[in-house]
Protein backbone atom coordinates (compact mmCIF):
# COMPACT_ATOMS: atom_id res chain seq x y z
CA UNK A 1 0.00 0.00 0.00
CA UNK A 2 2.76 2.41 0.29
CA UNK A 3 5.42 0.98 -1.92
CA UNK A 4 5.10 4.46 -3.79
CA UNK A 5 4.61 7.21 -1.29
CA UNK A 6 7.80 8.24 -2.54
CA UNK A 7 6.63 8.22 -6.21
CA UNK A 8 5.43 11.03 -7.96
CA UNK A 9 1.77 11.55 -7.98
CA UNK A 10 0.15 9.07 -10.13
CA UNK A 11 -3.54 9.88 -11.24
CA UNK A 12 -3.57 6.39 -13.82
CA UNK A 13 -5.78 3.93 -11.00
CA UNK A 14 -3.19 2.71 -9.94
CA UNK A 15 -1.88 2.36 -6.33
CA UNK A 16 -4.00 4.35 -4.01
CA UNK A 17 -2.73 7.73 -5.54
CA UNK A 18 -3.62 9.47 -1.84
CA UNK A 19 -1.03 12.01 -1.06
CA UNK A 20 -0.21 13.45 2.18
CA UNK A 21 -1.27 16.81 2.80
CA UNK A 22 2.62 18.05 3.79
CA UNK A 23 5.56 16.42 4.92
CA UNK A 24 4.99 16.77 8.65
CA UNK A 25 1.76 14.01 7.93
CA UNK A 26 2.71 10.24 8.66
CA UNK A 27 1.94 7.92 6.12
CA UNK A 28 -0.86 5.50 7.39
CA UNK A 29 2.36 2.93 7.75
CA UNK A 30 4.32 5.30 9.81
CA UNK A 31 0.89 5.87 11.94
CA UNK A 32 0.65 2.16 12.46
CA UNK A 33 4.26 1.67 12.89
CA UNK A 34 4.28 3.51 16.08
CA UNK A 35 1.44 1.51 17.93
CA UNK A 36 2.15 -0.94 20.79
CA UNK A 37 0.08 -4.24 21.93
CA UNK A 38 -2.49 -5.68 20.18
CA UNK A 39 -2.90 -2.84 17.16
CA UNK A 40 0.68 -3.66 16.62
CA UNK A 41 0.33 -6.88 16.38
CA UNK A 42 -2.69 -6.84 14.33
CA UNK A 43 -0.72 -4.92 12.47
CA UNK A 44 1.96 -7.32 11.88
CA UNK A 45 -0.39 -10.35 11.02
CA UNK A 46 -2.23 -8.13 8.30
CA UNK A 47 0.97 -7.19 7.03
CA UNK A 48 2.42 -10.86 6.84
CA UNK A 49 -1.22 -11.83 5.32
CA UNK A 50 -0.90 -9.26 2.83
CA UNK A 51 2.65 -10.41 1.95
CA UNK A 52 0.96 -14.13 1.33
CA UNK A 53 -1.38 -12.15 -1.06
CA UNK A 54 1.27 -10.77 -2.85
CA UNK A 55 2.89 -14.43 -3.50
CA UNK A 56 -0.06 -15.76 -4.52
CA UNK A 57 -0.65 -13.02 -6.55
CA UNK A 58 2.59 -12.93 -8.13
CA UNK A 59 3.15 -16.58 -8.61
CA UNK A 60 -0.26 -16.98 -10.95
CA UNK A 61 -0.59 -15.23 -14.11
CA UNK A 62 -2.76 -12.59 -12.75
CA UNK A 63 -1.53 -9.11 -14.20
CA UNK A 64 -1.92 -5.82 -12.80
CA UNK A 65 -4.12 -3.99 -15.47
CA UNK A 66 -2.69 -0.34 -16.46
CA UNK A 67 -4.93 1.67 -18.47
CA UNK A 68 -4.28 5.37 -18.83
CA UNK A 69 -7.27 7.35 -18.16
CA UNK A 70 -8.94 9.17 -15.37
CA UNK A 71 -10.29 6.96 -12.51
CA UNK A 72 -14.04 6.10 -12.54
CA UNK A 73 -13.92 5.70 -9.15
CA UNK A 74 -13.90 7.83 -6.88
CA UNK A 75 -12.97 10.96 -9.50
CA UNK A 76 -16.05 10.84 -11.51
CA UNK A 77 -18.40 9.05 -8.57
CA UNK A 78 -17.92 11.47 -5.58
CA UNK A 79 -18.92 14.62 -8.12
CA UNK A 80 -22.03 12.29 -9.72
CA UNK A 81 -23.81 11.65 -6.53
CA UNK A 82 -23.83 14.85 -5.81
CA UNK A 83 -24.88 16.02 -9.13
CA UNK A 84 -27.53 13.02 -9.23
CA UNK A 85 -29.07 14.33 -6.10
CA UNK A 86 -29.13 18.43 -7.58
CA UNK A 87 -30.55 16.47 -11.06
CA UNK A 88 -33.14 14.59 -9.76
CA UNK A 89 -34.19 17.39 -7.84
CA UNK A 90 -34.68 19.02 -11.09
CA UNK A 91 -36.48 16.41 -12.32
CA UNK A 92 -39.16 17.11 -9.87
CA UNK A 93 -39.29 20.44 -9.61
CA UNK A 94 -39.46 20.82 -13.67
CA UNK A 95 -42.34 17.85 -13.65
CA UNK A 96 -44.97 19.28 -11.00
CA UNK A 97 -44.24 22.95 -12.93
CA UNK A 98 -44.87 21.62 -16.52
CA UNK A 99 -46.88 19.17 -16.44
CA UNK A 100 -47.81 17.23 -19.79
CA UNK A 101 -51.04 18.16 -21.35
CA UNK A 102 -52.93 15.53 -22.54
CA UNK A 103 -54.00 15.56 -26.51
CA UNK A 104 -57.50 14.51 -27.88
CA UNK A 105 -58.12 10.69 -28.33
CA UNK A 106 -57.07 8.61 -31.31
CA UNK A 107 -59.26 9.30 -34.31
CA UNK A 108 -58.34 7.72 -37.74
CA UNK A 109 -61.40 9.88 -39.54
CA UNK A 110 -59.65 13.23 -37.97
CA UNK A 111 -56.53 13.89 -39.47
CA UNK A 112 -54.52 16.52 -37.94
CA UNK A 113 -53.25 19.47 -39.65
CA UNK A 114 -49.71 18.65 -39.19
CA UNK A 115 -48.85 14.92 -38.15
CA UNK A 116 -45.83 14.51 -36.15
CA UNK A 117 -43.52 12.36 -33.89
CA UNK A 118 -42.22 13.02 -30.79
CA UNK A 119 -39.31 16.33 -30.93
CA UNK A 120 -36.38 13.52 -30.65
CA UNK A 121 -37.38 11.83 -34.06
CA UNK A 122 -37.72 14.72 -35.81
CA UNK A 123 -34.50 14.36 -37.47
CA UNK A 124 -35.70 10.77 -38.95
CA UNK A 125 -39.06 12.18 -39.90
CA UNK A 126 -37.32 14.91 -41.53
CA UNK A 127 -35.22 11.73 -43.83
CA UNK A 128 -38.47 10.40 -44.64
CA UNK A 129 -39.03 13.71 -47.01
CA UNK A 130 -36.03 13.46 -48.85
CA UNK A 131 -38.50 12.18 -51.83
CA UNK A 132 -37.09 15.07 -53.92
CA UNK A 133 -33.37 13.98 -53.95
CA UNK A 134 -34.70 10.27 -54.92
CA UNK A 135 -32.94 10.06 -58.24
CA UNK A 136 -34.37 9.37 -61.55
CA UNK A 137 -32.80 7.19 -63.61
CA UNK A 138 -32.71 7.18 -67.67
CA UNK A 139 -32.75 3.22 -68.02
CA UNK A 140 -35.76 3.50 -66.35
CA UNK A 141 -37.34 5.61 -68.44
CA UNK A 142 -37.76 8.29 -65.97
CA UNK A 143 -38.82 6.36 -63.55
CA UNK A 144 -37.70 6.21 -59.62
CA UNK A 145 -35.46 3.36 -58.55
CA UNK A 146 -37.37 2.81 -55.18
CA UNK A 147 -40.58 4.67 -53.57
CA UNK A 148 -39.56 7.36 -52.09
CA UNK A 149 -40.89 6.15 -48.51
CA UNK A 150 -38.09 3.24 -49.21
CA UNK A 151 -35.93 6.25 -50.22
CA UNK A 152 -36.05 7.89 -46.85
CA UNK A 153 -35.97 4.62 -44.58
CA UNK A 154 -32.48 3.88 -46.31
CA UNK A 155 -31.22 7.95 -45.45
CA UNK A 156 -31.80 6.43 -42.27
CA UNK A 157 -30.50 3.59 -42.53
CA UNK A 158 -27.10 5.32 -43.66
CA UNK A 159 -27.07 8.44 -41.31
CA UNK A 160 -26.98 5.32 -38.94
CA UNK A 161 -24.56 3.63 -40.23
CA UNK A 162 -22.15 6.84 -40.97
CA UNK A 163 -22.23 7.47 -37.37
CA UNK A 164 -21.61 4.12 -36.27
CA UNK A 165 -18.28 3.53 -38.50
CA UNK A 166 -16.43 7.04 -37.64
CA UNK A 167 -14.03 5.40 -34.91
CA UNK A 168 -13.24 2.91 -37.72
CA UNK A 169 -12.55 5.87 -40.35
CA UNK A 170 -10.92 8.49 -37.45
CA UNK A 171 -7.60 6.99 -36.49
CA UNK A 172 -4.69 8.30 -34.25
CA UNK A 173 -4.79 9.88 -31.09
CA UNK A 174 -6.10 12.93 -31.88
CA UNK A 175 -8.49 14.50 -29.19
CA UNK A 176 -9.44 17.87 -29.50
CA UNK A 177 -11.55 19.49 -31.91
CA UNK A 178 -8.58 21.82 -32.54
CA UNK A 179 -6.43 18.39 -33.07
CA UNK A 180 -8.71 17.50 -35.97
CA UNK A 181 -10.33 20.44 -37.37
CA UNK A 182 -11.93 18.23 -40.18
CA UNK A 183 -13.24 15.45 -38.39
CA UNK A 184 -14.83 18.67 -35.77
CA UNK A 185 -16.17 20.38 -38.82
CA UNK A 186 -17.69 16.88 -40.23
CA UNK A 187 -19.52 16.91 -36.46
CA UNK A 188 -20.62 20.33 -37.09
CA UNK A 189 -22.11 19.77 -40.29
CA UNK A 190 -23.74 16.99 -38.45
CA UNK A 191 -25.14 18.83 -35.73
CA UNK A 192 -26.38 21.68 -38.15
CA UNK A 193 -28.16 18.73 -40.56
CA UNK A 194 -30.07 16.88 -37.27
CA UNK A 195 -31.74 20.58 -36.56
CA UNK A 196 -32.08 21.54 -40.30
CA UNK A 197 -33.61 17.96 -41.04
CA UNK A 198 -35.72 18.88 -38.10
CA UNK A 199 -36.58 21.94 -39.12
CA UNK A 200 -37.63 20.19 -42.94
CA UNK A 201 -39.88 17.53 -40.88
CA UNK A 202 -41.64 20.68 -39.61
CA UNK A 203 -42.21 23.14 -42.78
CA UNK A 204 -45.75 23.62 -42.21
CA UNK A 205 -44.61 25.50 -39.30
CA UNK A 206 -41.60 27.03 -40.73
CA UNK A 207 -42.48 30.17 -41.80
CA UNK A 208 -40.52 29.97 -45.45
CA UNK A 209 -40.77 28.84 -49.16
CA UNK A 210 -40.49 24.69 -48.67
CA UNK A 211 -38.22 24.70 -51.35
CA UNK A 212 -35.78 27.39 -50.23
CA UNK A 213 -35.95 25.29 -46.81
CA UNK A 214 -35.07 22.05 -48.47
CA UNK A 215 -31.90 23.97 -49.91
CA UNK A 216 -31.14 25.52 -46.86
CA UNK A 217 -31.15 21.95 -45.41
CA UNK A 218 -27.91 21.21 -46.85
CA UNK A 219 -26.46 24.64 -47.36
CA UNK A 220 -26.51 25.47 -44.14
CA UNK A 221 -24.41 22.58 -42.52
CA UNK A 222 -21.60 22.71 -45.24
CA UNK A 223 -21.66 26.25 -44.69
CA UNK A 224 -20.99 25.90 -40.96
CA UNK A 225 -18.92 22.73 -41.64
CA UNK A 226 -16.21 25.68 -43.46
CA UNK A 227 -16.31 27.85 -41.11
CA UNK A 228 -15.78 25.66 -38.01
CA UNK A 229 -12.83 24.24 -40.22
CA UNK A 230 -11.45 27.74 -41.05
CA UNK A 231 -11.65 28.55 -37.28
CA UNK A 232 -10.18 25.74 -35.98
CA UNK A 233 -7.27 25.71 -38.24
CA UNK A 234 -6.55 29.17 -37.88
CA UNK A 235 -6.78 28.36 -33.97
CA UNK A 236 -4.36 25.43 -34.62
CA UNK A 237 -0.91 26.72 -34.82
CA UNK A 238 -0.58 28.79 -31.76
CA UNK A 239 -2.74 27.05 -29.42
CA UNK A 240 -0.85 23.44 -29.97
CA UNK A 241 2.82 24.90 -29.45
CA UNK A 242 1.94 25.99 -26.30
CA UNK A 243 -0.09 23.00 -24.92
CA UNK A 244 2.76 20.77 -26.48
CA UNK A 245 5.45 22.04 -25.21
CA UNK A 246 3.90 21.66 -21.51
CA UNK A 247 2.59 18.37 -22.19
CA UNK A 248 5.82 16.73 -23.50
CA UNK A 249 8.00 17.99 -20.95
CA UNK A 250 5.85 16.59 -18.65
CA UNK A 251 5.71 13.43 -20.48
CA UNK A 252 8.37 12.97 -22.89
CA UNK A 253 7.34 10.65 -25.78
CA UNK A 254 8.08 6.85 -25.97
CA UNK B 1 0.09 -38.74 4.11
CA UNK B 2 -1.58 -36.65 6.87
CA UNK B 3 -5.26 -35.48 5.36
CA UNK B 4 -4.70 -32.02 7.78
CA UNK B 5 -4.50 -29.04 5.89
CA UNK B 6 -1.30 -27.59 5.79
CA UNK B 7 -0.75 -24.17 6.81
CA UNK B 8 1.40 -23.19 4.23
CA UNK B 9 2.44 -19.43 5.54
CA UNK B 10 2.97 -21.67 8.88
CA UNK B 11 1.06 -18.76 11.54
CA UNK B 12 1.91 -21.25 14.15
CA UNK B 13 5.22 -20.96 13.98
CA UNK B 14 5.46 -17.62 13.62
CA UNK B 15 3.11 -17.65 16.62
CA UNK B 16 5.50 -19.62 18.68
CA UNK B 17 8.83 -17.64 17.53
CA UNK B 18 7.45 -14.75 18.97
CA UNK B 19 6.92 -14.30 22.84
CA UNK B 20 3.61 -13.60 23.07
CA UNK B 21 1.41 -12.80 26.37
CA UNK B 22 -1.46 -14.95 26.82
CA UNK B 23 -4.11 -12.06 26.14
CA UNK B 24 -1.75 -11.92 22.76
CA UNK B 25 -1.79 -15.49 21.64
CA UNK B 26 -5.62 -15.39 22.70
CA UNK B 27 -6.31 -12.76 20.93
CA UNK B 28 -3.88 -13.69 18.07
CA UNK B 29 -5.36 -17.26 17.63
CA UNK B 30 -8.39 -15.98 17.61
CA UNK B 31 -7.90 -13.49 14.62
CA UNK B 32 -6.10 -15.65 12.50
CA UNK B 33 -8.78 -18.34 13.00
CA UNK B 34 -11.63 -15.85 11.26
CA UNK B 35 -9.05 -14.59 9.19
CA UNK B 36 -8.64 -17.70 7.63
CA UNK B 37 -12.44 -18.51 7.39
CA UNK B 38 -13.56 -14.88 6.45
CA UNK B 39 -10.70 -12.78 5.21
CA UNK B 40 -10.90 -10.43 7.40
CA UNK B 41 -7.99 -8.45 5.85
CA UNK B 42 -10.07 -7.55 2.85
CA UNK B 43 -12.73 -5.99 4.51
CA UNK B 44 -9.89 -4.16 6.59
CA UNK B 45 -8.27 -2.85 3.58
CA UNK B 46 -11.22 -1.29 2.06
CA UNK B 47 -11.60 0.19 5.72
CA UNK B 48 -8.24 1.47 5.62
CA UNK B 49 -8.92 3.03 2.07
CA UNK B 50 -11.60 4.71 3.35
CA UNK B 51 -9.65 6.09 6.05
CA UNK B 52 -7.41 7.35 3.91
CA UNK B 53 -9.51 8.98 1.63
CA UNK B 54 -11.34 11.10 4.33
CA UNK B 55 -8.23 12.28 5.90
CA UNK B 56 -5.93 12.71 2.71
CA UNK B 57 -5.92 15.09 0.26
CA UNK B 58 -7.10 13.65 -3.31
CA UNK B 59 -4.45 12.94 -5.92
CA UNK B 60 -4.32 15.88 -8.47
CA UNK B 61 -7.18 16.17 -10.91
CA UNK B 62 -5.96 15.58 -14.90
CA UNK B 63 -6.38 19.06 -14.89
CA UNK B 64 -4.71 20.65 -11.70
CA UNK B 65 -1.68 18.23 -13.17
CA UNK B 66 -1.24 19.41 -16.47
CA UNK B 67 -2.21 23.34 -15.54
CA UNK B 68 -4.77 23.09 -18.41
CA UNK B 69 -7.83 24.52 -16.46
CA UNK B 70 -7.45 27.76 -18.63
CA UNK B 71 -8.07 25.61 -21.77
CA UNK B 72 -12.03 26.69 -23.13
CA UNK B 73 -12.06 22.49 -24.60
CA UNK B 74 -12.24 21.09 -21.19
CA UNK B 75 -16.15 21.15 -21.02
CA UNK B 76 -16.09 19.90 -17.78
CA UNK B 77 -19.32 19.84 -16.77
CA UNK B 78 -20.38 18.13 -20.39
CA UNK B 79 -18.26 14.63 -18.50
CA UNK B 80 -21.69 14.33 -16.61
CA UNK B 81 -24.24 13.81 -19.28
CA UNK B 82 -23.54 10.23 -19.91
CA UNK B 83 -24.83 9.98 -15.85
CA UNK B 84 -27.60 12.21 -16.06
CA UNK B 85 -29.01 9.75 -18.61
CA UNK B 86 -28.21 6.80 -16.79
CA UNK B 87 -30.14 9.09 -13.35
CA UNK B 88 -32.90 10.07 -15.99
CA UNK B 89 -33.14 6.17 -16.77
CA UNK B 90 -33.25 5.46 -13.13
CA UNK B 91 -36.19 7.78 -12.74
CA UNK B 92 -38.21 6.80 -15.34
CA UNK B 93 -38.16 3.28 -14.89
CA UNK B 94 -39.26 4.39 -10.97
CA UNK B 95 -42.24 5.92 -12.30
CA UNK B 96 -42.81 3.74 -14.87
CA UNK B 97 -43.17 0.83 -12.66
CA UNK B 98 -45.56 3.17 -10.58
CA UNK B 99 -47.44 4.10 -13.24
CA UNK B 100 -47.65 0.54 -14.46
CA UNK B 101 -49.93 -0.15 -11.86
CA UNK B 102 -53.14 1.99 -13.09
CA UNK B 103 -52.39 1.75 -16.74
CA UNK B 104 -54.12 -0.75 -18.80
CA UNK B 105 -53.09 -1.44 -22.70
CA UNK B 106 -56.77 -2.08 -23.82
CA UNK B 107 -59.56 -1.37 -26.41
CA UNK B 108 -57.50 0.77 -28.77
CA UNK B 109 -60.66 2.37 -31.03
CA UNK B 110 -59.89 4.66 -34.20
CA UNK B 111 -63.09 6.34 -33.87
CA UNK B 112 -62.15 9.10 -31.96
CA UNK B 113 -64.15 7.34 -28.62
CA UNK B 114 -61.98 7.19 -25.98
CA UNK B 115 -60.30 4.12 -25.35
CA UNK B 116 -59.95 2.05 -22.17
CA UNK B 117 -56.14 2.93 -22.49
CA UNK B 118 -56.86 6.62 -22.88
CA UNK B 119 -59.08 6.27 -19.99
CA UNK B 120 -57.02 4.51 -17.41
CA UNK B 121 -53.94 7.99 -18.48
CA UNK B 122 -57.12 10.14 -17.76
CA UNK B 123 -58.03 8.52 -14.61
CA UNK B 124 -54.05 8.44 -13.29
CA UNK B 125 -54.11 12.30 -14.48
CA UNK B 126 -57.51 13.35 -12.57
CA UNK B 127 -58.44 11.22 -9.92
CA UNK B 128 -54.99 9.14 -8.79
CA UNK B 129 -53.47 11.08 -5.88
CA UNK B 130 -50.17 12.69 -6.91
CA UNK B 131 -51.20 10.80 -10.59
CA UNK B 132 -50.64 13.95 -12.60
CA UNK B 133 -47.35 14.49 -11.31
CA UNK B 134 -46.22 10.94 -11.38
CA UNK B 135 -46.88 10.61 -14.90
CA UNK B 136 -45.35 14.26 -15.77
CA UNK B 137 -42.17 13.18 -13.90
CA UNK B 138 -42.06 9.70 -16.22
CA UNK B 139 -42.43 12.26 -19.38
CA UNK B 140 -39.93 14.63 -18.03
CA UNK B 141 -37.72 11.82 -16.87
CA UNK B 142 -38.23 10.32 -20.91
CA UNK B 143 -37.67 13.73 -22.70
CA UNK B 144 -34.81 14.68 -20.21
CA UNK B 145 -32.81 11.08 -20.86
CA UNK B 146 -33.02 11.62 -24.76
CA UNK B 147 -31.88 15.06 -24.71
CA UNK B 148 -28.83 13.79 -22.56
CA UNK B 149 -28.41 11.02 -24.35
CA UNK B 150 -28.05 12.84 -27.70
CA UNK B 151 -25.79 15.71 -25.82
CA UNK B 152 -23.80 12.76 -24.42
CA UNK B 153 -23.09 11.19 -28.16
CA UNK B 154 -21.89 14.99 -29.03
CA UNK B 155 -19.46 15.07 -25.79
CA UNK B 156 -17.85 12.10 -27.22
CA UNK B 157 -17.32 12.92 -30.87
CA UNK B 158 -15.94 15.96 -30.39
CA UNK B 159 -13.63 14.80 -27.53
CA UNK B 160 -12.14 11.57 -29.53
CA UNK B 161 -13.68 9.74 -26.46
CA UNK B 162 -14.74 6.55 -29.42
CA UNK B 163 -11.29 6.79 -30.35
CA UNK B 164 -9.00 3.80 -29.97
CA UNK B 165 -9.68 1.27 -27.66
CA UNK B 166 -13.02 2.30 -27.13
CA UNK B 167 -14.85 1.84 -30.61
CA UNK B 168 -16.62 -0.89 -29.40
CA UNK B 169 -18.15 1.07 -26.42
CA UNK B 170 -19.08 3.53 -29.30
CA UNK B 171 -21.03 1.02 -31.25
CA UNK B 172 -22.65 -0.05 -27.98
CA UNK B 173 -23.48 2.91 -27.50
CA UNK B 174 -24.93 3.50 -31.12
CA UNK B 175 -27.46 0.68 -30.01
CA UNK B 176 -28.41 2.29 -26.90
CA UNK B 177 -29.45 5.36 -28.53
CA UNK B 178 -31.59 3.49 -30.66
CA UNK B 179 -32.83 1.78 -28.25
CA UNK B 180 -33.53 5.18 -26.27
CA UNK B 181 -35.39 6.63 -29.21
CA UNK B 182 -37.61 2.96 -29.79
CA UNK B 183 -38.47 3.39 -25.81
CA UNK B 184 -39.90 6.79 -26.56
CA UNK B 185 -41.59 6.02 -29.20
CA UNK B 186 -43.30 2.79 -27.80
CA UNK B 187 -43.58 5.53 -25.11
CA UNK B 188 -45.72 7.73 -26.66
CA UNK B 189 -47.59 5.51 -27.99
CA UNK B 190 -49.61 4.08 -25.26
CA UNK B 191 -51.83 7.19 -24.36
CA UNK B 192 -53.84 6.57 -27.63
CA UNK B 193 -53.93 9.97 -28.22
CA UNK B 194 -54.10 12.10 -31.41
CA UNK B 195 -49.82 12.07 -31.49
CA UNK B 196 -49.90 8.51 -30.68
CA UNK B 197 -51.95 6.89 -33.51
CA UNK B 198 -50.78 9.36 -36.32
CA UNK B 199 -47.17 8.65 -35.41
CA UNK B 200 -47.93 5.08 -34.97
CA UNK B 201 -49.20 5.58 -38.20
CA UNK B 202 -46.12 7.03 -39.63
CA UNK B 203 -44.23 3.93 -37.93
CA UNK B 204 -46.47 1.77 -40.16
CA UNK B 205 -45.67 2.99 -43.62
CA UNK B 206 -42.41 3.28 -42.61
CA UNK B 207 -41.93 -0.30 -42.10
CA UNK B 208 -44.01 -1.09 -44.89
CA UNK B 209 -41.94 0.72 -47.07
CA UNK B 210 -38.89 -1.40 -46.09
CA UNK B 211 -38.19 -3.50 -49.55
CA UNK B 212 -38.74 -7.15 -49.24
CA UNK B 213 -39.44 -7.54 -45.14
CA UNK B 214 -41.06 -4.51 -44.86
CA UNK B 215 -44.67 -6.62 -44.07
CA UNK B 216 -43.08 -8.85 -41.80
CA UNK B 217 -41.85 -6.28 -40.28
CA UNK B 218 -45.20 -4.58 -39.63
CA UNK B 219 -46.64 -7.84 -38.94
CA UNK B 220 -44.39 -8.15 -36.00
CA UNK B 221 -43.66 -4.95 -34.44
CA UNK B 222 -47.37 -3.21 -35.18
CA UNK B 223 -49.77 -6.74 -35.47
CA UNK B 224 -50.85 -5.54 -38.81
CA UNK B 225 -51.42 -2.91 -41.59
CA UNK B 226 -53.29 -0.68 -39.65
CA UNK B 227 -53.42 0.08 -35.94
CA UNK B 228 -55.17 -1.74 -33.96
CA UNK B 229 -55.38 -3.31 -30.70
CA UNK B 230 -52.43 -5.51 -31.75
CA UNK B 231 -50.65 -2.54 -31.61
CA UNK B 232 -51.26 -1.45 -28.48
CA UNK B 233 -50.63 -4.46 -27.24
CA UNK B 234 -47.27 -4.72 -28.96
CA UNK B 235 -46.08 -1.56 -27.92
CA UNK B 236 -46.70 -1.61 -24.35
CA UNK B 237 -44.58 -4.94 -24.29
CA UNK B 238 -42.10 -3.59 -25.88
CA UNK B 239 -42.24 -0.74 -23.64
CA UNK B 240 -42.69 -2.52 -20.16
CA UNK B 241 -41.18 -5.74 -21.18
CA UNK B 242 -38.82 -6.08 -23.70
CA UNK B 243 -36.86 -3.32 -23.66
CA UNK B 244 -36.19 -2.56 -20.08
CA UNK B 245 -34.26 -5.46 -19.78
CA UNK B 246 -32.42 -5.51 -22.81
CA UNK B 247 -31.70 -1.87 -22.45
CA UNK B 248 -30.63 -1.98 -18.46
CA UNK B 249 -28.33 -5.17 -19.31
CA UNK B 250 -26.80 -2.56 -22.20
CA UNK B 251 -26.32 0.06 -19.89
CA UNK B 252 -24.75 -2.04 -17.36
CA UNK B 253 -22.04 -3.29 -20.20
CA UNK B 254 -21.79 -0.12 -21.78
CA UNK B 255 -21.03 1.55 -18.00
CA UNK B 256 -18.86 -1.19 -17.38
CA UNK B 257 -16.87 -1.11 -20.15
CA UNK B 258 -16.22 3.01 -19.11
CA UNK B 259 -15.47 1.22 -15.71
CA UNK B 260 -12.90 -1.25 -16.97
CA UNK B 261 -11.45 1.37 -19.14
CA UNK B 262 -11.36 4.80 -17.46
CA UNK B 263 -12.93 7.71 -18.55
CA UNK B 264 -11.41 9.18 -21.97
CA UNK B 265 -9.85 12.25 -21.09
CA UNK B 266 -8.97 15.14 -23.70
CA UNK B 267 -5.20 14.31 -23.90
Amino acid sequence: MSDNDNDDVRTDGSGTGIVSPDDETPAWSERKERTQGLSRLTYEYFERARREDQDLRQQSDYVERDVLAFPAWPHEMMRNIALTSFFVGMILFVSATLPPEMPNPANSSVTPAIILPDWYLYWSFGLLKLGPLNPDLSILGGSKLMADRTYGVLANVVVVGFVAIVPFLNKGSARRPVEQPFWAAVGMSGVIFSLTIAALSIKNLVPMDSHLLFDLTFLVPIVSATITYAVLKTMREGYMFDLNRRYYRLRPPK
Amino acid sequence: MSLERKDEHDHKGWMESRELTPVESVYLTVLVWLDRRLRIVDYLEILEDLYYKVNMQMPKSHTEQYNLDNKFWYWYPLYALGSFSTVAYVVAAISGALLGFYYAPAAAAADGSPTIAYDSVLLIMGQLNLGYFLRSVHRWAAQIMVAAVFLHMLRVYFTGAYKEPRELNWLIGIVLISLTLVFGYTGYLLPWSQLSFWAGQIGVEMSLSIPLIGEWVAQLMFGGFTLSQATLQRMYILHVFFLPFITTAIIAVHIGIVWMQGIAEPH
